[in-house]
């Protein structure tokens, strides 16, 4: 204890109510689109300029089609929110996405944010309820951009992104700039976990005759709450059978028959438990089940708490004055301390969910130690891989050849060694795609390491074999899209071109061989047709970009290998970079002579 | 009777401990969403109308949704009342022979669903028809016996059913009586049954007794809701479904059977799915395992008493899911990986082996090198992965099993000529004999069965480019050294003074038939040159017999004698280079 949310969160207290009081204000001001504040700071006179945007409470703001306004976005401004490992882009609301393109073209040109950029202020986006999804895509777009970094705050904001959403954050290591308020019992928070329905709108309809007319209290709907939290609860139970390792099958057969959001949650969420006792919990799976749980009817009757559920939507300022600065905050992510779970008011089975949640996540982090002894056993059949390459050398042949001809002892090791490795990265690629390691695995500096020079050392090796068994014949050639290549390779390479913020396949140096050996395939079959006079080229630029930023060894270029012997084949007009290749495989053979 | 995988237990297991039971989320997931209100509304609306029938079942075809297909069994109200004229007795059944497996191998269905079943089957089949044509979901259900009909049409369509097709169905009974006596554990087919059970209702129990001194044959399939007036949880352990279901029958029994309202009680349990129940969390829990499991099986009125009475053990549960830790596709996979090492590392053996002359077989019956014992090893992992493979499609009902198998028919072929000669190199070595009858292992038979049953003769094209690859093949017919020890055997009991006549003419009959047979592989392509080489022992058993041949029957000739004296061996796979 003796924390409070601004220790926890990294910034500071002061900053948070006066943002919530901008939130709330801007949101009720839909004729500006957001509105700026200057926060000084007292202790150290420093300032926090607060970015507030409006909101709309019209169902088509919230929903849209398909079912969940479901939009793929990770394209141009949010290339990082896709899962590196086949899992797709991430998912969020089109609707709130098309509400804040609507706003960045103003926001970017803001000549408050410019102000702050160069006075080195921290810039906060901040939204209530529908202002809160605006506020974590502005942010987002800013983390992307590299500017220094802004952080968010929302008060009771509807859920944005999926859970494929969540994990790029948390592998980006933005996760922690995000920070969610919620109220026990708040049901916009939890709407998003239920489909677009008539409910939906009689809930939205209140809110909006209640934000328009301020001083009017509209009849508040009723019946909604069964409807909106049943499907709250069986997203939450889903989830709860996936991390408690649920093993019957018919989970996923029924999962197919019922349309369940995608929506999760993701960031840090600060639960204003109504006592003025704030908890403050990171993991995001037991954020979804509190958020859930926490929310459950029990003593008091189903509409008390209905009412609740709309009243409690406009009590933040009130709720946050009080615990704000009071250090009766808790962090559940050191482990549930009962006391709070008391103020959250779980029910025992909801307790069995939390553990399972931090089970999985302490599971994650023992799965990626027990992993240190696997790494350690790639890099000692690597070891053997570049000893294998270095003797191949000596025959001046290369051990791509080398292999492809599996005359020697030494091509039979370097295959055990190839099907060993290939054994720990495919394990590896599986274990990714179940979300069995920690979301920032495919961001860690050693393993991109590691995988690049696994990549660029082995797969040649696959070729060579794809080659030699002629395998293209059965399966089209080894670099199709979906194709024979690899998967595990293709993954390694997204790693490194995402690290490196370049193009998707811009990083292929491992597919030398390949391509050297289908264009051969490819002239015999077709001649030299344009399209192949193309590639050639393109092969011909590829080598001397490659091996001079020495992402491909260089010996491709020894005398007796394929690709020589093939180039030499190739007819003069077909080299363009005859004079800068010859002279590379000279240099080659002078340095292979001594 | 718990069949435990081996491979299950060898995979790597990443740590599991504590273990979680989700017998109360995966039916709170269930009742929270909207996967049953729909059918089991029409289901009783459908109900309401029929007029008294006697005893009979009609099958009802709806689409709520363009993507939907609703199939509801609707029994006549007589049905529900009193659901079993005829009793509880099995009796065999030929039309669902697909549902044979190792554990269960003739198949009983309970005489009165399957009387209902069988005077639908011409509807049925035409509704089958129209069924498989169609995309999208698929939901078949019935209340009572209308949900055993449901469970026997769905297991029907299922056998018949296009692998590949995108939706499968799935098929929710209420309140619905066992069916049979085969159990689908090891089946993909369990996960497509959801039975509701109230723990009001006595009739899936019914034919079970009320004693649990005595054993019933009915098993359970698929996942079991109960559900009580407080909640619910979802179980497909059968042992502990069918403990339940007898209580249950036994304690609401008395002969009164009252309609049970699935309806009322799904509305009352999608309430209870947003409540908190009656007390907090207090401490966290240190066997959360147990702790959910106590919980949620005193929910649907099983409480600490109760259990001990029935004599329902929860320790057990926990030590069964423990063995059972989820298999991961990462295991899976870093698995298949291991198993293509060894093949290649056995691969290098044999190839070593050819260098010295000798041939992989022989060197490995020798044993005289350091790396003979490692290929031991190599064995024991392939032979313990695919005795698993071969048992797990054994479990499966005959036509899964049959396409299971297929996706890995081809690795398994090479897998047992590449193995078993190794095998019967070990079994003669230690002073075996007749390793047909004898030694050979199960799964190398039913390996070569189904090689069998879906192999084609070869056209003459292959024949061809058999000839042109023979060397680098593997002896098709993975006995071949039994049948080469054999002949050896025969060769000395000829040679042995000691031998009796009887003795001795069936040693060359069995001669005369292996000569046939070998020349019969070298005119196909099937055996690997590998047999000639010269210290073989192959060779050696040539060397032998010619022997004999030469001082007894010198004017014996076969075609084998011809082709092997004339030295056109060293011919054979030749062509290749």
């Amino acid at each position: 204890m003796g924390e409070t949310v601004g220790n926890l969160i990294g910034l500071n207290d002061e900053v948070i109510h006066p943002a919530a009081t901008l939130a709330v204000e801007a949101h009720n001001s839909p004729s500006k689109q957001f509105l700026v504040k200057r926060i000084k700071i007292r202790h150290d006179l420093s300032s926090v300029v607060v970015f507030a945007f409006s909101g709309s409470m019209l169902p088509k703001d919230w929903s849209g089609q398909p079912t969940f306004a479901k939009t793929e976005i990770a394209t141009g401004e949010f290339r990082s929110l896709t899962s590196l490992n086949d899992g797709g882009d991430a998912v969020v609301n089109g609707s709130f996405l098309r509400r804040f393109k609507d706003v960045i073209g103003n926001l970017s040109k803001a000549k408050e944010l410019k102000e702050a950029t160069e006075k080195k202020r921290q810039v906060v986006f901040a939204g209530y309820s529908s202002g809160g999804p605006i506020a974590i895509l502005a942010t987002l777009y800013f983390l992307e951009k590299q500017t220094p970094s802004p952080r968010c705050l929302t008060f009771g904001s509807p859920l944005v992104g999926d859970r494929i959403f969540g994990h790029a954050l948390r592998r980006e290591g933005w996760s922690d700039y995000f920070t969610h308020f919620v109220m026990k019992y708040d049901i916009i928070p939890r709407i998003m976990l239920s489909p677009s329905s008539t409910e939906h709108e009689q809930i939205l309809d209140y809110f909006k005759s209640k934000f328009d007319r301020k001083n009017i209290n509209p009849a508040p709907p009723s019946g909604f709450y069964l409807t909106v939290m049943g499907n709250a609860s069986s997203v939450a139970s889903y989830e709860a059978c996936r991390l408690m390792g649920c093993r019957n099958p018919s989970l996923d057969i029924i999962k197919s028959f019922i349309e369940l959001s995608p929506y999760r949650p993701s960031g840090t969420y600060v639960f204003c438990t109504g006592n003025g006792n704030l908890v403050v919990v990171k993991n995001p799976n037991a954020v979804l089940q509190i958020l859930v749980h926490c929310a459950e009817l029990g003593e008091s009757n189903t509409a008390e708490v209905e009412k609740r559920s709309l009243d409690e939507h406009s009590a933040y300022l009130s709720e946050l004055k009080d615990c704000l600065g009071m250090q009766a905050v808790v962090s559940l992510d050191g482990g549930l301390a009962t006391a709070t779970l008391n103020d959250l008011g779980l029910s025992p089975q909801a307790m069995l969910c939390l553990q399972a949640a931090e089970e999985f996540e302490n599971r994650r982090s023992r799965n990626l130690e027990n992993f240190r002894e696997y790494l350690e056993k790639v890099e000692v059949e690597l070891e053997k891989m570049r000893k294998y390459k270095e003797n191949a050398q000596i025959c001046r042949l290369g051990y791509y050849d080398s292999f492809k001809l599996q005359n020697e002892e030494d091509d039979f090791l370097a295959n055990v060694s190839r099907l060993e490795l290939a054994g720990i990265w495919d394990e590896i690629k599986e274990m990714l795609k179940e979300f069995e390691l920690p979301d920032d695995f495919e961001k860690k500096r050693e393993i991109i390491d590691l995988g690049t020079k696994y990549r660029r050392l082995v797969e040649p090796l696959d070729i060579a074999n794809f080659y030699r068994h002629s395998k293209d014949k059965e399966t089209g050639a080894y670099v199709i899209g979906g194709g024979p290549r690899p998967k595990r390779y293709r993954f390694i390479q997204r790693w490194l071109e995402h690290d490196e913020k370049k193009s998707f396949g811009s990083r292929s140096e491992s597919l030398f061989w390949a391509d050297v050996e289908q264009l051969g395939i490819d002239i015999k079959k077709k001649g030299y047709l344009q399209e192949i006079e193309e590639k050639i080229q393109q092969v011909e630029r590829n080598l001397i970009a490659w091996i001079g930023d020495r992402s491909l060894d260089d010996d491709v270029l020894l005398e007796n290998s394929t690709f020589v012997k093939w180039w030499r084949d190739l007819p003069p007009q077909h080299k363009p970079e005859s004079d800068r290749i010859e002279k590379l495989i000279g240099e080659k053979e002078k340095a292979a002579g001594v | 009777m718990v069949y435990v995988r081996g491979r299950i237990k060898r995979g790597r297991r990443m740590n599991q401990d504590p273990l979680f039971s989700s017998a109360g989320e995966l039916a709170n997931f269930v009742v929270a969403s909207n996967l049953i209100d729909y059918d089991l509304a029409k289901n009783f609306e459908f109900q309401r109308c029929q007029t008294a029938f006697p005893c009979s079942v009609q099958p009802m075809v709806y689409h709520p949704t363009p993507n939907r297909t609703i199939v509801v069994f609707i029994p006549s109200p007589d049905c529900t009342q009193y659901p079993l004229p005829e009793g509880g007795d099995l009796v065999p059944s030929p039309e669902f022979k697909f549902l044979c497996t190792k554990e269960c191998p003739s198949v009983s269905i309970n005489r009165a669903a399957l009387t209902l079943f069988l005077s639908l089957h011409d509807h049925l089949s035409g509704l089958k028809a129209q069924l498989t044509e169609r995309e999208g979901q698929l939901i078949i259900t019935g209340h009572s016996l209308g949900g055993s009909v449901a469970s026997l049409f769905t297991l029907y369509l299922l056998d018949s059913m296009d692998k590949k097709r995108k939706c499968r169905p799935i098929c929710i009974t209420f309140g619905s009586p066992l069916i049979g006596n085969f159990g689908l554990q090891h089946s993909q087919w369990n996960s497509f049954f959801l039975h509701l059970v109230s723990n009001k209702d006595p009739v899936p129990g019914l034919f079970l007794p009320s004693s649990h001194s005595q054993t019933t044959v009915y098993k359970p399939f698929g996942t079991y809701l109960f559900c009580s007036e407080l909640g619910c949880a979802c179980f497909d352990n059968p042992d502990l479904i069918l403990k339940l279901l007898a209580v249950i029958s036994s304690e609401v029994a008395g002969g009164l059977l009252q309609v049970v309202d699935y309806g009322e009680i799904l509305r009352n349990l999608k309430n209870k799915a947003i409540w908190k129940g009656p007390q907090l969390a207090g401490e966290r829990f240190t066997e959360p395992f147990s702790a959910g499991i106590i919980m949620k099986l005193e929910t649907i009125g099983f409480d600490q008493t109760k259990l001990l009475q029935h004599n329902i053990d929860i320790r057990r549960m926990e030590a069964e899911a423990r063995s059972l830790t989820k298999k991961t596709k990462a295991s899976d996979i870093k698995e298949l990986n291991d198993i293509k090492k060894y093949m290649a590392l056995l691969e290098w053996y044999k190839k070593k082996s050819k260098d010295a002359k000798k041939g992989y077989y022989d060197c490995f019956k020798s044993g005289e090198f350091r790396r003979d014992i490692a290929v031991g090893e190599f064995m024991g992992h392939l032979n313990a992965y695919w005795e698993d493979m071969v048992a797990e499609a054994q479990w499966k009902p005959q036509t899964e099993g049959a396409s299971f198998r297929t996706g890995w028919l081809f690795s398994g072929t090479t897998y047992r000529r590449m193995v078993e000669p190794l095998d019967i190199a070990a079994f003669y070595r230690d002073g075996g004999t007749d390793y047909i009858n004898n030694g050979r292992s199960q799964h190398y038979k039913l390996l070569q069965q189904w090689y069998e049953e879906d192999a084609k003769p070869p056209s003459r094209d292959q024949l061809d480019s058999r000839k042109e690859k023979v060397s680098a093949l593997l002896t098709e017919d993975s006995c071949f050294w039994a049948y080469v020890e054999e002949a050896i055997l025969s060769c000395e009991s000829l040679k042995n003074a000691n031998s009796s006549p009887e003795q001795r003419e069936s040693s060359w009959d069995n001669l005369v038939m292996f000569g046939e047979y070998v020349m019969e592989q070298i005119e196909n392509y099937a055996v690997s040159p590998e047999i000639f080489l010269e210290e073989s022992s192959f060779m050696k058993w040539w060397g032998e017999y010619e022997d004999y041949i030469d001082t007894n029957r010198n004017f014996y000739s076969s075609r084998l004698v011809n082709f092997t004296k004339r030295s056109s061996y060293k011919q054979y796979g030749r062509r290749a280079i």
